[in-house]
Formats: structure tokens, C-alpha cells, sequence
């Protein structure tokens, strides 16, 4: 079994473990393909994305973990570091400060933590990155808020139809 | 040994998305098999299956999300929904105990020998797992063990009170079954006209000197597993003696060298610290294995 494999899997079953343990993110592999895995993190509190649960698309290359995995927001999110149209995320442990001691659990953590302090300096998104850097605030996060409310949360009446 | 198995099952029901238990390889020889089209169409359906899977997720999610945070839109049936949620993700808050059993019971062939001789000495209420109503005493046992043997006078002080057991019960089987080389069963048999009734005691003058060095060299390995990772965190490998003792960095992060030379193949960072792996070439690398070596006794 190729390394990359026997990693994932030792992954998986960690993931299966400690589903309780981190609340705010569900990982789930593909069921036919051990490198498709497939993240819903919760926006964290105090952030304009608290509310909203967002969807990550991991792709996971044959060098994994010495190369980092590929991420995306699945979901559409305004934030000064994510693209808005394709989801690409500008995230430093994912390009070249990736460490093959990460794992997909803690880079979703990484993620998380980049949602609730973004980085306006290295902008993806650059009418998010303007909005902060010229210090509209309260701009970005109503901004952020929305987004949020149109894409990360359920559609009103559709919550509690089923 | 039933307890373990159920928890392992609980374990199981808890997820919320079915997976194949075993072999991701399995299924595309199975589609590769089967004819073009139906392939495709099973694929479609799988995809299709799978997306409204997370979507149930989701909502199911979001819905929890939405009675804790916003309270103008409670709902009676969301209310509902809640309860089942909570009771669905419970159970498993109990597998840590259900994988510590497991693990103390895959290793309680090695430690089921010992077990009948400690149960005497051992009182019950010293055993902190909580399920060892079903558990085998092996287990139990196994597990107090691991707890204990944090330094190596204590093992020890274990082994001397199983070979004065054994003594005890039988010395013939004593000599057959006792680890030591030939030499030191032969001293044991000269001195026991002396005391035949129980092994040496720690300030035994005719304990063989080498007898503690050679129990600390046997323990190593499980000692080592204890404090460090029994596994590669890269490849998920079973790290041998080589790459346990193998410390590449000063940062203390271990890896396999099968890993170690992929990485300095690669960018050669350490993936503890992220800083470069000293780059001198092969005659360094050897030398501070050497010194790792040598620091193993003084441990």
C-alpha cells in the first residue's frame, strides 16, 4: 500500500474518532475514492460567517503528506483570502509552508482560523481586502454577513419543510 | 472481550454516512468489471446519492446551529430534530474506554501469564476502567500495567516479583522459561542450595550483575513507545529500533528514515519545526545517529 494511502486511511479512522471532539467540522471522505474528502466547518462565533456552515473540497494528491492537499470553498464565502468565484483559498500552510506533519483535520482548523482573521495584505478576493484595508470595517462585515446569510445558511421556509 | 466488540459496534452506527469498511481498492476493479454504461450510471447515482447526503447533513447541521444561536426562529420541529441529533453523536462520547479495553486486550496474551500472578496482590478497586464488569482480568491487568511502568526500576521490581513467583511455584519451570543467557542459569542452579524458594532479591549479593542490563535492553523497545510515536506520523509505518533511536532534528521530531530521505529529497525541512535538516551530507547523519546510539543506556 502506497503511503499515501495508509496515511489517509490512518486519517480516516482518526477523524472517525475524534468526531466529537471538534464540533465545528465534519470530515468526510468520498466513498470511492480515498483522495476526494470533503470538509462542512461552522463559521466561528464573533466572525460575520458565525451561523453559516461552510463546504470544503479537498483534493488529495499521490505525494501527500509531502505535498500539501488542494482546498477549496465549495460554498461561496467573502472573505479578503478566498476567491470568490472559484473558492481557491490564499492560505501559507497550504502553498509553501506546508508541513507534512499537518493533517486534513488540522488544516481545516488552519482554515477556520484564517476565516476569523483574515489577511487583507494578500488578497484573493480584493474588494473584500479594499474594504479592510481602508478601514471599513463595519463595510466588509455587512458585506460578510450577507454572503453568509445568501449562500452558508438555509433558505427561509426551506429550514424546517422536511 | 464481548464489551469491546459492542463498543466497537456502537461505534460503527454512530457515523452518519455509510462507508465501505475495507478496501477502497475493491470497488473500481468491481466497476471496471461491470459494463461501460452501468458504470457510469452507478457513478452518477453515487455522486448524486453522496451530495444529497451532505445536503441532509447539513441541513440537519444547520438547523442545530440555528436553535442555539437565533431564538426567533424556533420551531416545534426543529425542537424535534435536536434531541435525535444529540442522541446520535452520545454514544460515542464513550469509545476512548471502548478502544482502551481494545488495546489492552490485543495485548493481553502477552500479559495474561503475569496477570494470574498479580491478581493476588492487586485489589480490585485499583483498576480505573469502568466496563472491567465484562472485561477479561487480562485486560484489566494489562492496563493497570501500562500505567504503571513509567520508569525502569519498576519494571523491575515487576519482573523480580514474577520470577519469585515462578521460583516459588516451580523452579525447574523457572529455569526453563527465564529469559536470562545459559551462564546465568547456571549460577541460578549452584545457588540454590542457598535459597531455593524465590529469586534474588535488588540487594542480592549473588544477583548476576548482568541480569538489569539485560531486562533494560529487552524493555527498550516498549519504553520507547511509550514517551515517542510507535508509528511513522508521516507514513503511518511501524517505526523499527533504527528509527526510533533516529532523532534527525534537534526539535525531538521523529519519522521513519524511509520518510527522512523522501523529505530531504524533497525540501528537506524538518515537518516538526519547518526548519532545514543539516545538509553535510551522509557522514553527519551517521555520526549523530551514533550519538543517539550512545545515549541509549545513560536513558
Amino acid at each position: 500500500m502506497q503511503a499515501s494511502r495508509a496515511r489517509l486511511f490512518k486519517e480516516y479512522k482518526e477523524v472517525q474518532r475524534e468526531k466529537v471532539a471538534d464540533p465545528d467540522i465534519q470530515l468526510v471522505c468520498d466513498d470511492s475514492n480515498i483522495f476526494k474528502w470533503t470538509a462542512l466547518i461552522k463559521g466561528p462565533s464573533e466572525t460575520p460567517y458565525e451561523g453559516g456552515v461552510f463546504q470544503l473540497a479537498f483534493s488529495v494528491p499521490e505525494q501527500y503528506p509531502l505535498q500539501p492537499p488542494q482546498v477549496r470553498f465549495l460554498t461561496k464565502i467573502f472573505h479578503p483570502n478566498v476567491h470568490f468565484k472559484t473558492g481557491e483559498i490564499c492560505l501559507d500552510i497550504l502553498k509553501n509552508a506546508w508541513s507534512p506533519a499537518w493533517t486534513l483535520q488540522s488544516v481545516c482548523r488552519a482554515i477556520i482560523a484564517l476565516m476569523a482573521h483574515p489577511e487583507p495584505d494578500s488578497p484573493l478576493n480584493c474588494d473584500s481586502g479594499n474594504l479592510l484595508r481602508s478601514g471599513d470595517v463595519r463595510g466588509f462585515q455587512s458585506m460578510a454577513k450577507m454572503y453568509t446569510r445568501l449562500a452558508a445558511m438555509p433558505k427561509k421556509g426551506r429550514i424546517f419543510s422536511t | 472481550m464481548n464489551q469491546p466488540l459492542k463498543e466497537g459496534r456502537t461505534r460503527q452506527s454512530s457515523f452518519r454516512v455509510i462507508y465501505p469498511p475495507m478496501g477502497y481498492d475493491s470497488i473500481p476493479i468491481a466497476a471496471s468489471n461491470a459494463k461501460e454504461f452501468g458504470k457510469k450510471k452507478r457513478v452518477n447515482r453515487a455522486a448524486k446519492l453522496k451530495q444529497s447526503k451532505l445536503d441532509v447533513r447539513r441541513e440537519q447541521w444547520l438547523s442545530q446551529v440555528k436553535n442555539k444561536g437565533c431564538k426567533e426562529e424556533t420551531n416545534g420541529v426543529s425542537g424535534v430534530k435536536m434531541p435525535a441529533e444529540r442522541n446520535d453523536i452520545n454514544p460515542s462520547g464513550e469509545e476512548n474506554e471502548g478502544l482502551r479495553n481494545l488495546c489492552s486486550d490485543s495485548e493481553s496474551p502477552f500479559n495474561s501469564p503475569m496477570s494470574s500472578v498479580f491478581g493476588s496482590n492487586r485489589s480490585p478497586s485499583h483498576f480505573t476502567s469502568n466496563s472491567s464488569s465484562s472485561s477479561s482480568s487480562g485486560g484489566c491487568c494489562s492496563e493497570s500495567m501500562t500505567e504503571e511502568d513509567d520508569g525502569d526500576n519498576e519494571c523491575l521490581d515487576d519482573w523480580e516479583a514474577i520470577a519469585d513467583a515462578l521460583a516459588a511455584d516451580d523452579i525447574k519451570n523457572d529455569n526453563l522459561e527465564s529469559p536470562e543467557p545459559d551462564s546465568v542459569t547456571a549460577t541460578m542452579e549452584a545457588s540454590q542450595d542457598d535459597c531455593c524458594a524465590r529469586a534474588w532479591r535488588a540487594d542480592d549479593v549473588f544477583r548476576p550483575q548482568s541480569l538489569p542490563n539485560l531486562l533494560k535492553q529487552n524493555s527498550f523497545p516498549c519504553f520507547k513507545n511509550v514517551c515517542s510515536p510507535s508509528t511513522c506520523p508521516i507514513c503511518c509505518e511501524d517505526l523499527d529500533l533504527t528509527d526510533t533511536s533516529f532523532l534527525p532534528c534537534p526539535c525531538g521530531y521523529r519519522l521513519c528514515l524511509f520518510c527522512h530521505k523522501r523529505i530531504l529529497e524533497d525540501d528537506g525541512r524538518c515537518p516538526g519545526c519547518r526548519k532545514q535538516y543539516d545538509h553535510h551530507g551522509p557522514g553527519n547523519l551517521s555520526s549523530k545517529m551514533g550519538r543517539s546510539y550512545s545515549m541509549i543506556p545513560r536513558r
